[in-house]
């Protein structure tokens, strides 16, 4: 047995999924494909891909059914895929469980990071919350979690209480979009409606942070979706 | 050759007849109609049902009688019944029809027994007939059951046979337009027989209604009448059913109303009439200036006759004028009336009818060529010297002041002593007696009514006698001829009382009638004036506070979804926010639904605080108007003025709906041009990057293997940034549909500039990933309310047009500041900057493409034309200038703070 990872591509324009399966198979995955949302849950319950990547306008049934399906009993990552201008379709199924989006058009590199980001997530995931991991680190930015501590090129940065819980929960799903809903769901509890308390709590981390606010390195924003926490820094 | 062109019904005629039963989806009416109780009209109507719920329809049994026979109640078996709706009303529980239930359920035929019913107090309806009315609105068949004696226009005629007054009625129009009618006939013999067996009422009433009303001679003139209805009808029908004749307009009725009570008797024999001729008619009232001196009970009673006269289909006229004889025939002579229709029962002998002649004579008189009929008043004596006995004791109370009391004895003091000095000076007698008449002309001029001109004519008299006559201080005179004197004194000093009496009361009646018609002229300059529908709305609102002096309430759409609340209160009216609760609410939605007036003083939904009409055009309900009603109903002249009203609100109205129509009209055929000129732009900048895809990509299949590396590489390449470029576009035109669904408006919600900024540079990177770009924002978070993706947008397509019109190296700045109450972005270049012939039509729409060359351009106008757009969706501004030192520099402004109207 090979232990390449295999990648279930639901995807019923013929062309896209073609050249998806063509980058995947070049970059050393198994690729299986299908262009219906039935069939997609069956081949996920019998193959147990290790990622899907699933188009949400799908002939048969809609996207966001055959994600709510899957997840009634399984975490396989689901990587969304989704064109731009229906930003609340794409939070609609992060808030359904999807792992990540991808906007269409994409280019190979953005696909692949995702994939990566997405299956290296699954691996990671089942110990995530034992305390195993005291450090997360991208570039300058180190989060130390024992000490509570945050800190660029070994500088600490003084951060609110909230701004901390904020940053640690971003860091720990770091890579993965983020809704605005989750986000404050977790950091204020439910049924707060704090979207203008969260933006200004963005802006001053971001302040504190990055060089230029306007060009964030570490948290990046996705207009209309969330915030996401890069994993390695862009050249 | 006989020509039948003219007679041939017109096919569009019928057609448009046809389409218009369609189109208002009413429902059908189906009468059973009897002559009495018993004949066996719900029997027939169940047995009906019957057949139609064999043949598939969905029927339910609304309501049916309690006291139905058993054979009858065999046949409810396998009908659904709508369970009856249970009033508590005085602790006893009233069954009702349940119209809500019915309206809900909305079954294809529906089953109502009893039309003449009047419902419980506390239900929506005052009468059962206007449930059915619903109904039929609702697009549900209807079928009922009604007697004769419950005929409106036939109600005083069973009244006379019968000597029992029937008070459940239903206006004949509904009888009229029924579209079908089913007499149910059996002998008179045959039903008393059933009477005795008890089958029509139960045991113990039996007796009382067979003594009363089923006699047998009884029954057979009610048959009688019953079969006549239904024959008119349908002679009627053949008259009206091949759209041949036009309406006989030839005769034309009139009938006089007064508020006695035996004018209802008029009003429906008139109505009878003009059925019988197919004719119009009017009912008309004269206020004179006794109309002031009136009775509640007198008012009342007017209202109600004008108000029987309309649901009995008259067009209602009220007239002011002191004269009713000339007021009467001039109207009719003007309005072409070939008979006259009035009641007598006035008593004869007052004095005022000694001297007058009765109004039919002084009609005849004036109008020689009308035909008049004279209804003998049947009222029993007693009631009728009651109403005259407590108007004169009335009309004086209301007049008696102090005030006028003390002018009158101290103008009678002056004109004494004034007297008394011609007396000294031996001026003659005569002199005095005028100068008395003068004094009683004059009281009669500045007091109230006739009590204080009669009052002075006899006092007059009698000061003459005791100062003037010889022997002085006495009341005897006795010179001959004094009484004479006295008696024509007193004469002339009536009569002119009279006279100046009655002249103001025209001028005050004229100024009146003057004012309202100033008032509408006013109403109907200063609408054709105003342009916009609010101006309208607030106009109407106070032009009825004006000259109602009530609170006013006015929809111009569907109340329940009216957001806008055009509500001005009356400084004279109590608290009036009442008529923004969502129980007038519903009052006003009811009305707008089913096109009628309804609420206080009204048949329906009577406790409403407030009185709605709607405003209705072609059929086309366009608004509803409402009156609190606060400080008492409105009466019948107001009702007709506020009509008047409506009908110059209603043309201000259509004008604007039409107007609106226009103006939507235009915005789409505008859109239209836009997106066809977007169009034309599109397709050909599309042209020229596929061409080089299809080039290349077909280069490579072709030669590939002969093609070395690097070309290779560079035809790829070229594959690629030509798709890029495609995308963007892509992109662009897909917020031009965003912006174009609804005409110029977009859902903001507040973003972090920063934010966007950021997303919008980290694109152009990807794109042009050798471009530097420097991005500045406030140190304070810049919260700006905006579409998030539309104004990314915006950014990309100014940083992707400042990068082609700038040298590689150079550095393009993008900055976002805060400026007053906006949010400015800015893009700025060092690159070659907008030449002059390119700023007049820099943001214009796609046309000014055609005038480069084909191939110089890329769609950069459509990028910013597009950016135009988005920003004025927006409510900001977009501008561009050249720097001093080269380049050029494009800047938008978003406002901060939502403006009040936003689009």
């Amino acid at each position: 047995m090979d232990n390449k990872s295999v990648i279930l591509i639901v995807e019923d324009e013929e062309g896209i999924a073609n050249f998806i399966s063509a980058i995947l198979k070049a970059n050393d995955y198994k690729v299986i494909k299908t262009a219906k949302g039935k069939e997609a849950i069956s081949m996920t319950a019998s193959y147990s891909p290790d990622l899907i990547l699933l188009d949400l306008g799908l002939p048969d049934m809609d996207g966001v059914d055959v994600l709510k399906t899957i997840r009634e009993w399984s975490t396989i990552p689901i990587v969304v895929v989704s064109a731009r201008g229906y930003e609340r379709e794409k939070v609609e199924a992060l808030d359904l469980g999807a792992d990540d989006y991808i906007t269409k058009p994409f280019g190979t590199s953005e696909l692949l990071a995702r994939i990566r980001t997405g299956i290296r997530h699954s691996k990671k995931y089942p110990n995530e919350n034992s305390g195993d991991i005291s450090k997360t680190s991208v570039g300058e930015l180190e989060i130390d979690y024992n000490k509570r501590l945050v800190s660029i090129s070994q500088k600490a940065i003084h951060l609110t209480p909230i701004e901390y819980k904020i940053i640690v929960l971003l860091s720990k799903h770091i890579g993965k979009v983020l809704t605005h809903d989750f986000i404050i769901k977790e950091v204020w509890g439910p049924y707060t409606n704090e979207i203008q308390t969260l933006r200004v709590n963005m802006a001053n981390i971001r302040r504190k942070l990055e060089e230029n606010p306007a060009e964030p390195k570490y948290i990046v924003t996705q207009v209309g979706v969330g915030y996401r926490m890069v994993e390695e820094l862009e050249q | 050759m006989v020509d039948f062109s003219d007679k041939r019904p017109n096919p569009d005629d019928i057609l448009e007849d046809l389409s218009s039963n369609l189109e208002n989806g009413k429902g059908r009416l189906e009468i059973f109609f009897g002559y009495a109780a018993g004949v066996g009209k719900t029997y027939a109507m169940l047995d009906d049902a019957q057949e139609q719920m064999k043949s598939g329809v969905d029927v339910l049994v609304g309501y049916i009688e309690q006291h139905t026979r058993p054979e009858t109640i065999q046949l409810l078996s396998g009908l659904p019944v709508l369970p009856p709706k249970i009033i508590e009303y005085r602790n006893i529980q009233l069954k009702e029809f349940d119209l809500d239930a019915a309206l809900k359920r909305k079954p294809k035929l529906i089953l109502v027994d009893e039309l003449a019913h009047t419902n419980a107090p506390g239900v929506r309806n005052k009468k059962r007939y206007q449930d059915v009315e619903e109904l039929l609105n609702a697009g549900i068949d209807v079928f009922t059951t009604v007697n004769v004696q419950h005929l409106e226009s036939l109600n005083d005629i069973v009244e006379n046979i019968t000597r029992i007054s029937v008070q459940e009625t239903i206006p004949d129009y509904i009888f009229n337009n029924a579209d079908k009618i089913k007499l149910i006939d059996i002998e008179p013999e045959e039903l008393l027989n059933r009477f005795e067996s008890g089958k029509i009422y139960r045991q113990e009433r039996t007796e009382k209604a067979l003594e009363n009303f089923f006699t047998k001679e009884n029954l057979r003139l009610l048959r009688e009448i019953a079969m006549r209805k239904v024959a008119n009808r349908i002679s009627y029908a053949n008259q009206n059913e091949p759209h041949l004749s036009p309406k006989m307009a030839n005769i034309k009725l009139l009938v006089c109303i007064s508020a006695s009570p035996s004018s209802t008797k008029c009003i429906r024999w008139t109505e009878r009439t003009a059925e019988a001729f197919h004719a119009p008619w009017t009912a008309v009232y004269v206020e004179t200036m006794e109309s002031d001196y009136f009775t509640d009970l007198e008012k009342q009673s007017i209202r109600d006759n004008l108000a029987l006269a309309e649901r009995l289909g008259a067009e209602i006229v009220t007239l002011n004028g002191y004269d009713i004889a000339t007021v009467i025939a001039e109207y009719a002579r003007l309005s072409g009336i070939t008979n006259i229709v009035i009641g007598k029962s006035r008593n004869k002998k007052t004095i005022g009818n000694l001297f007058k002649s009765s109004l039919e004579d002084q009609l005849i008189e004036m109008l020689a060529s009308i035909e008049i009929h004279i209804i003998p008043g049947n009222m029993p004596r007693h009631s009728t010297s009651q109403y005259k006995r407590r108007r004169m004791r009335i009309g004086k109370n209301l007049y008696l002041s102090w005030q006028d009391a003390f002018k009158t004895v101290g103008l009678l003091m002056i004109a004494t002593l004034f007297s008394w000095g011609i007396n000294t000076l031996n001026i003659g007698n005569q002199n005095i007696i005028m100068v008395y008449i003068l004094s009683v002309q004059v009281i009669s001029r500045i007091t109230m009514g006739y009590v204080y001109g009669i009052a002075a004519s006899v006092l007059s008299v009698l000061t003459f006698n005791f100062f003037f006559t010889v022997p002085y201080f006495t009341f005897h005179s006795i010179q001959k001829g004094y009484p004479i004197t006295f008696f024509i004194m007193l004469l002339v000093a009536l009569i002119t009382s009279a006279l100046t009496v009655r002249i103001k009361t025209h001028v005050r009646l004229a100024v009146e009638k003057e004012h309202r018609t100033e008032i509408l002229y006013e109403i109907n300059k200063k609408l054709l004036a105003s342009n916009d529908l609010d101006g309208t709305v607030m106009l109407v609102n106070e032009y009825m506070v004006k000259v109602f002096g009530r609170s006013s309430i006015l929809y111009t759409q569907d109340p329940v979804n009216s957001l806008t609340e055009n509500f001005l209160q009356s400084p004279s009216d109590p608290d009036a926010s009442f008529l923004l609760s969502k129980d007038e609410r519903a009052v006003a939605h009811w009305v707008f639904m089913n096109k009628k007036s309804a609420g206080a003083g009204s048949d329906t939904l009577m406790g409403a605080g407030a009185f709605y009409m709607p405003i209705v055009s072609s059929s086309k309900v366009l608004g509803v108007i409402g009156l609190s009603c606060a400080n008492g109903k409105l009466n019948q002249n107001n009702r007709l003025f506020l009509r008047v009203i409506a009908s110059q609100v209603e043309i201000a109205l259509e004008r604007h709906v039409l107007s609106n129509e226009q103006r939507r009209m235009t915005i789409e055929s505008e859109k239209e041009k836009m997106r066809s000129n977007l169009l034309r732009a599109i397709s050909h900048d599309l042209r020229t990057p596929l061409t080089g895809i299809l080039g290349a990509s077909s280069t490579i299949l072709e030669n590939g293997i002969n093609l070395d590396d690097e070309t290779n590489k560079a035809l790829i390449l070229n594959i690629k940034e030509e798709s890029q470029w495609l995308i963007r576009m892509v992109e662009n035109l897909l917020s031009v549909t965003r912006i174009n669904q609804e005409p110029m408006n977009v859902t903001k919600t507040p973003e972090a500039a920063e934010e966007i900024l950021a997303e919008a540079c980290s694109h152009i990177h990807k794109w042009f990933p050798i471009r530097k770009i420097s991005v500045k924002v406030p140190d304070d978070l810049l919260m700006v309310p905006m579409e998030g993706t539309l104004i990314e947008q915006v950014i990309i397509n100014l940083l992707e047009n400042a990068i082609k019109h700038s040298p590689e190296d150079s550095i393009i700045k993008v900055e976002a500041k805060k400026l007053g109450n906006n949010a400015v972005f800015e893009v700025s270049d060092n690159g070659s900057g907008i030449s002059d012939e390119e700023f007049p039509n820099l943001f214009e729409e796609y046309v000014h493409q055609k005038k480069r060359s084909a191939d110089s351009s890329r769609g950069m106008g459509i990028g910013l034309s597009i950016c135009k757009s988005i920003i004025k969706a927006h409510n900001g501004k977009i501008d561009a200038e050249n720097k001093k030192n080269g380049g050029a520099v494009f800047r938008f402004t978003l406002p901060l703070e939502e403006s009040e109207d936003n689009g």
